[in-house]
């Protein structure tokens, strides 16, 4: 008897202390999911978390802390939804942000829309992801379906309409691919020249290349995650492609693991994205020297610039609201995260454009930046160098008809 | 830890008195004792923990399914993850309205059609992965499964009708009438309850005479072949059996809120978790498969964010010690918890035994 005594106490006093890990009242709750499972991934999510202790620091929003828990989603949907409802419901989130990937910010828009929790989407592209509906879901980075746009126009324009494709199997670059030949085909009638689906990790595209090379192309697009890109575009050299076949690149291509394991045959990639870090405004080149300096990275991408850019619209949204931060108004003060956040217009941080929310549950409501810049590498390695080609801002609509 | 294994001891006791009353007591007592889980969780820690217990009871099921394989019938099978793959994709396309989103098949069939024609299909996918037990073994199937099972996985991932990169989202939640399966504790019922029930079916196949010819087969398979068992039936049987549970495993897995599925979810590392599942429960202990599932789920969920930082540089714990885990277990416990707590049992009754004769003797 005494046994079972002395078992029962110990769950009660575990399940006590566990239950007194819910944050305390008083604390805008924060939780985060991203892929943590890169060296990039690590040091932005610090990043995110040194910024938010920064705010803190500096008297916190409107008097109250902000705590925040950053988890690892890996980049895998059970994971993430796992995280955001481990979040949702034992850490009483105020708000969410989160994922990375766009298979992981998918199935986690059901979730929050589900809960009443506001989620703010640093990285995922992938179109689809505020086409679903849900009115509390916000993209910071530019949508998918703008960047396939921008990426045809200047290559119909100024390189051809002969293109060969090379297209991972991650959401993100099937996405990509798919909206560049699309695009493609819309704006010059132009249908692929060659179209190869590979693995999200595939490590060996010679036979795709010797293809491609006896084909004339005038580009060839890879559509990848960072090292899957890097060894695609190093493989087209050894193939024998010329440098007088463009090579373009997904959004993924400004991850700084491409100039820096592809070396010289970077050189010349050009790609979307919503960040350019040869941007010369004195805003980018502090943020520039901030990273190089804290995180150690060279050039930041546009992973670091949108997360940067969301804990400044966070802030701002956060401070524009009256909350209750306690037990009993915790769906109230949800539904004002989330009123508050739709209230954010014209937000300029890092990104390429301007950064506006509006109420409606709809993508040209909850796409918020519509401006993708059009980057080009100069020189690969360690120390690479890009410049900005061009910056566009699309229609609202555009992508949707 | 002895205090642990009295209170299993008690547990087993109690239950093996309700049984000789009737066969199915201590399993109805023992479902009625879950029924509140729920709300004690929610009460007193919260409501996650209950969407914890779903994702166990689907580990459950899973684990106690690959036991009867390999715990059983002693086949080496590492595609395990594909047949699980196979009953979450096609529950997911038969339930998924036509057109429901981009070119992802649908055929509009009710949630409680789809889930046993999944079932089926995953039986049927079990024939082809038992195949090669015939002619294999050891490290040469473990070699062919594992690509059967990883070959799922990357057709799923090529295929645009099955969700490729993407995923199949939208699936439907189970429904009764206007009552929808979408929260929680709702969908705790329906797993707790299928794994309940396949705990119970895995000891009926264990103690029925296709259990016994599956033992045969794994302690000798020329001499099981002697004494007249057919031992391509029962492997490709027990393939099967095992296919039925991952098959609905997966299914379950497809319907439970959000309805999202993704090829990342049927990797490698799903494969060697439920591995770790099986070998630390202990193999061929279907309470071991249960005791693993569970420990599994709860210590991957707390360790996944364990992050030590060497030279600058931050390396993810869990891997390492769930790797680690794997090797020390088979090291220095290959029996596992299971088998640990039948060791420890056995050597209670000899003591007990002994001192009796002893007292008798006196």
């Amino acid at each position: 008897m005494n046994i079972m005594k002395s078992t029962f106490a110990s769950l009660l006093v575990g399940g006590v202390a566990l239950a007194s890990t819910a944050a305390f009242a008083g604390d805008i709750r924060v939780g985060i999911t991203m892929r943590m499972v890169s060296e990039n991934g690590q040091k932005y999510g610090q990043m995110m978390m040194d910024e938010i202790k920064a705010i803190n620091d500096s008297g916190g929003i409107n008097g109250n802390m902000i705590k925040a828990t950053l988890m690892n989603d890996e980049c895998k949907s059970d994971k993430g939804v796992a995280n955001a409802n481990k979040l949702i419901f034992q850490e009483k989130v105020h708000m969410l942000i989160g994922s990375t990937c766009s298979s992981v910010s998918l199935p986690i828009v059901d979730v929050t829309a589900k809960a009443g929790v506001a989620q703010l989407i640093p990285h995922s592209t992938n179109a689809k992801i505020t086409q679903k509906g849900s009115e509390w879901v916000f993209r910071v980075p530019v949508s998918g379906r703008y960047y396939g746009g921008v990426n045809a126009k200047y290559v119909g324009d100024n390189i051809g309409k002969k293109i060969a494709y090379i297209c991972a199997a991650d959401a993100a670059s099937v996405n990509d691919c798919a909206a560049m030949q699309g695009q493609i085909k819309k704006q010059f009638g132009a249908e692929p020249a060659y179209i190869a689906n590979v693995q999200e990790k595939e490590v060996d595209f010679r036979s795709h290349m010797q293809k491609i090379k006896s084909m004339n192309v005038d580009g060839i697009m890879v559509a990848a995650l960072a090292e899957t890109m890097a060894r695609a575009l190093m493989q087209s050299y050894e193939a024998g492609i010329g440098a007088d076949v463009r090579r373009i690149g997904s959004s993924s291509a400004s991850n700084a693991p491409v100039p820096r394991i592809a070396g010289d045959a970077v050189k010349g990639v050009f790609f979307t994205a919503a960040y350019a870090a040869a941007d010369q405004r004195p805003i980018a080149k502090l943020f520039n020297a901030m990273v190089k300096e804290k995180y150690g990275i060279h050039a930041p991408d546009h992973d670091f610039s949108q997360a940067y850019d969301l804990v400044r619209i966070m802030e701002q949204a956060l401070k524009s609201t009256d909350l209750g931060l306690d037990s009993a108004s915790l769906k109230a003060d949800r539904t004002a995260i989330r009123d508050a956040i739709a209230g954010v217009k014209n937000y300029e941080g890092l990104a390429s454009g301007p950064i506006s929310f509006c109420a409606a549950p709809t993508p040209q409501c909850r796409d918020g930046n519509r401006t993708a810049v059009l980057i080009g590498y100069t020189k690969g390695g360690e120390n690479f160098e890009t410049e900005v080609l061009a910056r566009v801002t699309m229609p609202i609509e555009f992508g949707l008809e | 830890m002895n205090v642990f294994v009295l209170i299993i001891e008690k547990i087993v006791a109690f239950g093996e008195t309700l049984a000789r009353k009737h066969r199915l007591l201590p399993w109805v007592l023992a479902y009625i004792a879950l029924l509140p889980l729920p709300y004690i969780l929610a009460s007193l820690f919260s409501e996650y923990l209950i969407n914890l217990a779903n994702r166990a009871c689907l580990f459950i099921l899973l684990a106690v399914g690959l036991n009867i394989v390999k715990g059983f019938c002693g086949q080496v099978t590492v595609g395990h993850i594909g047949l699980y793959a196979i009953g979450a994709v096609t529950s997911a396309i038969l339930a998924l309205e036509p057109g429901s989103f981009g070119d992802t098949w649908g055929f509009g069939l009710s949630v409680w059609v789809a889930i046993p024609i999944a079932v089926l299909v995953t039986a049927l996918a079990g024939v082809i992965v038992g195949l090669p037990s015939v002619r294999l073994e050891g490290a040469y199937l473990a070699l062919a499964t594992l690509g059967l099972g990883e070959s799922v996985r990357i057709m799923i991932a090529v295929t645009p009708q099955l969700g490729s990169s993407t995923g199949l989202m939208m699936i439907p939640p189970p429904t009764i009438g206007s009552f929808v399966f979408e929260s929680f504790t709702s969908y705790y019922y329906l797993v707790m309850t299928t794994a309940v029930i396949g705990i119970y079916f895995s000891f009926s196949i264990l103690r029925s005479a296709t259990g016994r010819a599956f033992q045969a087969i794994r302690e000798d398979t020329i001499a099981a072949s002697v004494n007249g068992i057919n031992v391509v039936k029962y492997k490709l049987l027990a393939f099967v059996l095992s296919a039925v549970y991952a098959g609905l495993a997966g299914a379950l897995f497809a319907h439970m809120p959000p309805g999202y599925l993704h090829h990342n979810n049927f990797t490698i590392i799903e494969m060697v978790t439920l591995l770790l599942m099986v070998v630390l429960g202990g193999i061929g202990n279907v309470w071991g498969g249960v005791i693993g599932a569970i420990v599994v789920t709860i210590a991957y969920d707390q360790t996944k964010d364990l992050v030590f930082y060497f030279m600058d540089r931050p390396i993810i714990i869990q891997p390492i010690v769930f790797g680690l885990s794997m090797v020390l277990l088979v090291l220095f416990m290959p029996r596992g918890i299971g088998g640990w707590i039948e060791g420890f049992q056995r050597n209670r009754r000899f003591i007990k035994q002994s001192e009796e004769r002893l007292d008798g003797t006196a």
